[in-house]
């Protein structure tokens, strides 16, 4: 795509744009982001750094991305400066806004791996130095005894307070609000644990609990990070996607002059320009020319719509003519209607019911009753001593922590979310497998979703003389070079001919082949249409596709008939969601005709036509009202509320940004067939699920009176738990093995590999 | 045993510094990414020639 004008970068320098894309660090340099169209191998990398040198600190490329990360001082170098740098040497840079909240979901998880690293660390030389204790027994007094005890209190206080910090966050936040969850009974037993240990090296006798207490740190926090990891992926994905909206727009002066401004100061009346391929950046009044848009972004409508003068430009839809545009700006910020979708769309998401996992459900229950048997093993105890007593209460709280409770549900769907990606699934939001099993009802969004974005030619009808082929061949060579959806459809055919002194207007696209001048053009826009096109085109399946007609003068050679074409394996997936007794049907914006048409041919019954996206988000909470569980899959901005407000939303990639951001289950895979392996993963997913929670379940009832009783050490009782817990991850991780005897596809072994260096 | 007076302090200083190693490590976004790395060799496949051979008129 090649811009009209080149960029002035100077735009970028003004104190409102640098807010949107960059923001101050501590030192008072500014940070941004910036995608590099033509970053393409490591010596390009080298390239850029030498390029940047001086200008630049803190440089960070991501070549798969193609996003490279900055600091500068905006008191020594501008930004245009460094951006026409850039420029210069070919990368073709796109400045992308900030994300604030996937900063700092980025941040969260360096400091959860982080976390991991210190409690694994100091977990395993913990555990070395009380080795001497398990054999010898501890307290007694020697200096060597001391040593070891202190040299564990040292090491053990970064494990317990820094790695362990979240659970005493978590348990405080619990206590406030006078709830109990998981954290309570984790934070009680290594305050416990840390603080009598603690104690009893100072006074140099009794038994110290460090080893226990670090142990339950380091796997309880890899229970945490596995869980929150695909989340953190899917953040990721938003940094990088986070360009939907253009940030400057070209304005007309009164000089007559082009100005590059922020959209900021964009003001109602004001005149802009949009070149040929780029976004209309706020919504306005179309001045001179007839425009075609493309609003795929806006309406999800797929075909260029022509727009009069006078007629509004919608913001957030591409100029796909050949001309540059020419609009006066009638809305600004908030009340153009991207941004009235956007607000749609954060209602839908705040009107979604929090989704309560069963663990969590269960160990509520668990955690009052494993703090009231503590509680009481502490009393029987007491008759012992305090030591004694100490010893149960923690053998209990320790052997009995709902941890591999905790494990159950975030490992199997862990390895599900790995299993699926392997086959061009990524799960954006691991809660949902867990109702995946529980849907009835899938509801499709038409183009993009079942059938490709790209128009085909699905019909054609010769009218004169000439014979099909030189009708095709013609129509190439005139749409040959133009972008535009029904261009590229015609013009992807090779051809012999060559069409010369080709114009494109309002009316069409006419050239001259062989010294004869043809034209294709809207079918209205030709006089006299011979009968049997008339008769085609009131015909009751013609209005499903967009016509164009090919003539000569005023005599019609030939109709095509272009619609975007239904994916190959939409039928085949319908009949297999018929098949398990879901209820699939079409939601769309398109009209009657073409709807109907389209859900014939894939199979399904049940279709509702032209219907808005306050209309979708309607009749799915109509359905929802009835009792129905409803996947809803779509693409394209206009379905993200109706995403978001759906039980489990599935997005196609080629969707916006938004979208996907918004969606459970991205299908990366670009393929519907994603969506049976899909339900048949979840589905396996689940069944580990309840296994791991019966095993858990069971380990601890069986070892809780064991722990009461007192014949449970601490130690004894964290490496019990541990036990489980890995058995609770192994039991999840052959997920994908049972997977490979159904289908036999691969992948499998670098699955498990991965999960091996994952969890080790 | 003596030895051990020595050796344990010392040992607390190696795991001192391997966390500040691992914490600088995770803080400067060396594990951001643990998926993409192991795709990079089929990608650099795809890539054109050296800069060298494509520098701008």
């Amino acid at each position: 795509m090649s811009r009209a004008a080149p960029t002035d970068w100077r735009v970028y320098d003004r104190p409102e744009l640098l807010e949107t894309v960059s923001f101050e660090r501590r030192d008072g340099l500014r940070e941004a982001l910036v995608a590099l169209e033509a970053l393409h191998c490591a010596a390009c990398v080298a390239r850029l750094e030498k390029r940047l040198a001086g200008q630049v600190r803190a440089l960070s490329v991501n070549l798969p991305a193609r996003v490279v990360e900055f600091a500068w001082d905006p008191r020594a170098v501008p930004l245009s400066r460094i951006l026409n740098t850039l420029d210069e040497a070919g990368f073709a840079p796109r400045v992308l806004a900030q994300v604030q909240d996937a900063r700092a979901a980025i941040a969260e998880r360096r400091a959860a791996v982080s976390r991991i690293g210190v409690a694994a660390l100091c977990g395993m030389q913990v555990m070395m130095l009380a080795w001497r204790s398990y054999f010898v027994g501890g307290g007694d007094g020697s200096a060597l005894d001391d040593l070891l005890r202190w040299a564990q209190w040292v090491l053990a206080t970064p494990a317990v307070l820094y790695a362990g910090w979240p659970f005493f966050r978590g348990a405080a936040r619990a206590f406030s609000e006078r709830a109990l969850n998981m954290d309570v009974p984790v934070a009680l037993a290594l305050a416990i644990a840390y603080l009598a240990s603690a104690w009893r090296t100072v006074s140099g006798h009794g038994e110290i609990y460090f080893d226990s207490a670090t142990m339950f740190v380091l796997f309880l926090s890899v229970g945490r990070f596995l869980e929150g990891r695909t989340r953190a992926r899917a953040a990721e994905r938003l940094r990088l996607l986070a360009e939907s909206q253009p940030l400057s727009a070209r304005r007309r002066t009164p000089a007559g002059g082009v100005e590059e401004v922020p959209i900021g100061r964009l003001a109602v009346g004001d005149e802009i320009l949009v070149a040929p391929g780029e976004a209309v950046p706020v919504d306005g009044v179309l001045m001179a020319d007839p425009a075609e848009l493309d609003e795929a972004l806006v309406t999800g409508e797929s075909r260029p719509v022509r727009r009069a003068p006078g007629e509004r430009a919608l913001a957030g839809s591409l100029n796909a003519g050949a001309r540059p545009l020419t609009l006066r700006v009638e809305a600004v910020g908030g009340a153009t209607t991207l941004s009235q979708l956007a607000r749609l769309l954060a209602r839908a998401q705040g009107e979604r019911p929090r989704f309560q996992q069963l663990a969590d459900r269960l160990a509520g229950h668990f955690i009052l009753a494993v703090l009231v048997l503590a509680a009481l093993g502490a009393w029987f105890a007491w008759r012992h001593g305090p030591d004694a007593a100490l010893s149960v209460a923690l053998a209990v709280m320790v052997a009995s922590c709902p941890c591999a409770l905790s494990l159950a549900v975030p490992t199997a769907f862990a390895a599900a979310s790995s299993r699926l990606a392997a086959a061009g699934v990524l799960v954006a939001r691991p809660e949902a497998l867990g109702r995946l099993p529980h849907i009835d009802t899938v509801l499709f969004d038409k183009t993009g979703t079942l059938t490709h974005t790209e128009l085909t030619v699905r019909r054609f009808e010769a009218l004169g003389d000439e014979p099909a082929g030189r009708c095709w061949e013609l129509a190439a060579a005139l749409e040959k070079g133009f972008h535009h959806p029904i261009a590229r459809a015609l013009g992807k055919r090779g051809t012999a001919v060559v069409a010369c002194a080709v114009r494109n207007d309002a009316q069409g696209v006419a050239g001259i082949v062989g010294g004869r001048e043809y034209r294709l053009c809207a079918p209205e826009q030709l006089a006299d249409l011979p009968a049997p096109a008339r008769a085609i085109l009131a015909s009751s399946g013609a209005a499903a596709c967009t016509w164009v007609v090919l003539a000569q003068g005023q005599g019609a050679l030939a109709l095509f008939g272009l619609a975007a074409a239904p994916r190959p394996e939409a039928a085949a997936v319908i009949d297999d969601l018929t098949a398990r007794g879901l209820k699939p049907e079409l939601l769309t914006g398109d009209a009657e005709p073409a709807a109907r048409r389209l859900a014939h041919e894939v199979g399904i019954a049940c279709v509702r036509a032209r219907q808005t996206p306050a209309d979708k988000l309607a009749y799915l909470q109509a359905l929802q009202r009835e009792g129905r569980r409803v996947l809803a899959v779509g693409d394209g901005l206009n379905d993200a509320p109706f995403l978001a407000a759906a039980d489990v939303a599935v997005a196609m990639p080629q969707g916006a940004a938004l979208a996907q951001a918004r969606a459970d289950v991205i299908l990366t895979g670009g393929s519907l067939a994603g969506l049976p392996q899909l339900l048949d993963t979840a589905r396996l997913a689940l069944s580990r699920m309840r296994e791991n929670l019966a095993w858990a379940l069971l380990y601890n009832l069986a070892v809780l009176p064991l722990a009461m009783g007192g014949w449970l050490k601490p130690w004894m009782a964290a490496l019990g738990m541990s036990l489980s817990s890995l058995l609770v991850v192994a039991n999840a991780l052959r997920l994908p093995a049972a997977r490979r005897s159904r289908t036999g596809r691969g992948a499998v072994e670098s699955l498990e590999s991965r999960h091996a260096t994952e969890l080790g | 045993m003596g030895i051990l007076f020595v050796l344990v302090p010392l040992s607390l200083v190696l795991v001192g510094l391997a966390v500040g190693i691992f914490v600088w490590m995770a803080r400067s976004g060396q594990f951001d990414d643990l998926d993409n790395p192991r795709h990079r060799l089929p990608d650099d496949e795809d890539a054109p020639p050296p800069a060298g051979a494509r520098r701008r008129g």
